[in-house]
């Protein structure tokens, strides 16, 4: 998110068109072409996961709930997302501020990886999880000896989980922070700030709108995140389910009202994300953070 | 609080920054420091303040009698204005200037009452009272800078440095900055040093002037001094427009076509060698006629008489591009017109020694 801008020009005269302006059928056809676009692909499956979760009424919805599977899913998720996004806050704050603020050797490097997690596929990435810390993995073993399980239990589902939450907070830190350079933490070192006022002060509340945005990401990532944690999960039932592959297994068996309902659950969590980020969006803009 | 730079330098990989600088600021004056980009002046600034250290075995920095070389930037008290002004943008005016006393631990910390007092205090000093719960946002670039400038002196520095303070400015509002630092400083009268390539903005509100080139300081004066009697070159050539003329020197005189200009001045050359001769516009006089005492005759190429001056541009007979600049009375009387041929009659300039050119940087500002 870059809240640098542009100004616009706030009317423009009728002779002063751009050329590459499109006649009003073409444009009609444009926008129609999207909206049924959005309808089609995004609104009417939306709709579908709400309409077939309270297809049987409310009571039925509710009950999904009461299962003890259902809620140890939630639970899991919930525990995954709790350790993922302060890890994440943690590692990204850390990971923006030395690209951002000093110079070192593999500064490009460190920028590249932060995004692997985003080109590689998900099932990969639970795939080499399972390589490092499987029963027959490099590291595997010895941690078997010491009583310690990674892969098919909890510690393995909150690292991949962390491991695909990655990018989120580190990749709206580091543009931002970069465009603000140090002249702001250079001038309350003047006035007499130590190192912690300086951080606690200056940079943390000037990439404030930045950090909630990626924060609202990452949650929302580590919420709905399925293909990394299915390799993982190893699918026990109120053990290593979580609400994404909750919904699978209730799928296949056919409890469509239970599948639909933890998915409602799962969307609504998204849309509430999406308020967030847009109402971020909204004070990012408002109150620039980047000065003209 | 006067400030001693005692045989400084400062690398930056094969960079030399600055090369062996030492140099006195005298307590209580404006010192400018005037040089182009990369020869050094705003890293000497910021080894005053302490955001970048020194090269590792070189000389002292000193406040007064106090070496700071070791000092944090915390601790040397100094006031920094940066060029884009650095106003902590979440921040209203108010707790902008009040930042540097909020910070401080609680036994050294001055009561909310206090505080208040001391911020609408400098607020009004910089006539900026009434804006006090804006954010810097809300305010023009002149505003920002007064702002950042009353943070600066909230903590009652020591020193006050400036780094390019109107640079990032219109020229007009730039302008009435310049007067309005140079009254505030007689006012508040803290050693201050600011860093700027414009050399009328150096002239018109140092005390002193030191001027820089790729690391080393070329003379330090007054506007005055370095003005009228440049020491070098460098100096002749970054304070204004002059036009140069290779010529020969022949002990006291030095010949320039059909003109005998006598060599003295502060640089006495000594048996016939190369000389170079500069001469600035507006020490050019014009006459249709060639006159008794000989002249340089040139071609009219050029007139622009939208300004203070006319600004005439000439060709001289080898070839050489000529800058006059003639009073609009002068240019009136002479009704001088595109493509006459005039005589160029020089009334001050400046003689040095044609050495190998020096690999140096001339900044010329349009």
């Amino acid at each position: 998110m870059s809240t640098l801008r542009i100004p616009r020009l706030r009317s423009t005269p009728l002779e002063a068109r751009p050329v590459i302006s499109e006649s009003s059928g073409v444009r009609r056809l444009l926008v129609g072409a999207s909206l049924a676009f959005l309808l089609l692909f995004l609104f009417l499956p939306l709709l579908a996961v709400f309409a077939s979760a309270l297809g049987k009424g409310v009571s039925a919805y509710l009950a999904t709930f009461s299962q003890p599977d259902t809620r140890a899913a939630i639970r899991l998720t919930l525990v995954a997302t709790a350790w993922a996004v302060p890890l994440n806050l943690g590692f990204g704050l850390a990971a923006a501020w030395s690209v951002a603020k000093f110079h070192f050797p593999g500064k490009s490097l460190l920028v590249t990886l932060i995004d692997l997690p985003l080109a590689i596929s998900p099932v990969v990435s639970g795939l080499v999880y399972i390589l490092v810390y499987g029963l027959h993995g490099w590291l595997g073993s010895w941690l078997a000896g010491h009583g310690v399980k990674v892969i098919f239990a909890t510690p393995g589902i909150v690292m991949v989980t962390v491991f695909v939450t990655v990018p989120y907070v580190a990749r709206e830190l580091i543009p931002l922070m970069q465009a603000q350079g140090t002249e702001d933490e250079e001038a309350a070192l003047t006035l007499g700030a130590g190192g912690w006022q300086t951080f606690f002060r200056v940079t943390l509340p000037s990439v404030r709108w930045a950090l909630l945005y990626g924060v609202t990401l990452c949650t929302a990532r580590a919420m709905g995140e399925f293909g990394a944690v299915s390799v993982v999960s190893g699918h026990i039932r109120g053990r290593t389910n979580t609400m994404a592959l909750q919904v699978e297994i209730l799928y296949n068996e056919y409890q469509h009202v239970g599948a639909f309902t933890v998915a409602s659950l799962l969307a609504g969590l998204a849309l509430v994300s999406l308020a967030v980020k847009t109402y971020i969006e909204w004070r990012g803009t408002h109150q620039p953070e980047v000065g003209s | 609080m006067s400030i001693t730079v005692d045989r400084i330098s400062k690398t930056f990989g094969d960079f030399k920054a600055l090369d062996d600088i030492s140099l006195e600021v005298p307590a209580n004056q404006l010192v400018a420091l005037l040089g182009p980009s990369g020869s050094g002046k705003t890293t000497l600034l910021r080894i005053l303040a302490g955001l970048d250290r020194p090269d590792p075995g070189s000389g002292a920095i000193r406040f007064q009698e106090e070496d700071v070389v070791g000092r944090r930037v915390q601790d040397r008290r100094v006031g920094f204005v940066f060029q884009h002004y650095a106003l902590f943008r979440h921040m209203t005016v108010f707790e902008n200037v009040a930042f540097g006393l909020r910070v401080r631990p609680r036994s050294h910390r001055p009561s909310p009452a206090d505080i208040r007092d001391r911020v609408h205090r400098l607020l009004r000093l910089v006539q900026l009272d009434g804006l006090a719960d804006r954010n810097p946002a809300q305010l023009s670039g002149g505003q920002r800078q007064r702002v950042a400038l009353a943070r600066a002196l909230a903590v009652r520095p020591r020193v006050l440095l400036l780094d390019e303070p109107f640079g990032a400015l219109d020229a007009q509002v730039r302008k009435q900055l310049r007067s309005w630092l140079r009254e505030l400083h007689r006012e508040i009268k803290v050693t201050s040093v600011f860093v700027t390539h414009d050399q009328d903005e150096a002239l018109e509100v140092a005390d002193q002037v030191v001027v820089m080139n790729a690391g080393r300081i070329e003379q330090v004066g007054t506007p005055d001094a370095v003005f009228h009697g440049p020491a070098t070159e460098f100096v002749m050539n970054f304070l204004g427009e002059v036009n140069v003329f290779e010529g020969t020197c022949d002990g006291e005189q030095v010949s320039l076509a059909s003109l005998c200009l006598e060599a003295g001045g502060t640089d006495p050359l000594h048996g016939p060698a190369a000389a170079r001769i500069f001469i600035r516009p507006h020490e050019l006089d014009l006459a249709m006629t060639p006159p008794p005492g000989g002249s340089l005759p040139g071609r009219v190429e050029a007139v622009n008489s939208a300004g203070p001056a006319v600004r005439l541009v000439l060709r001289v007979e080898e070839g050489v591009q000529v800058v006059a600049g003639v009073s609009q009375d002068r240019f009136r009387e002479l009704n001088i017109r595109c493509g006459d041929q005039v005589h160029l009659i020089p009334r001050r300039w400046r003689v040095f020694p044609a050495r190998e050119r020096e690999e140096t940087v001339v900044w010329n500002p349009v």
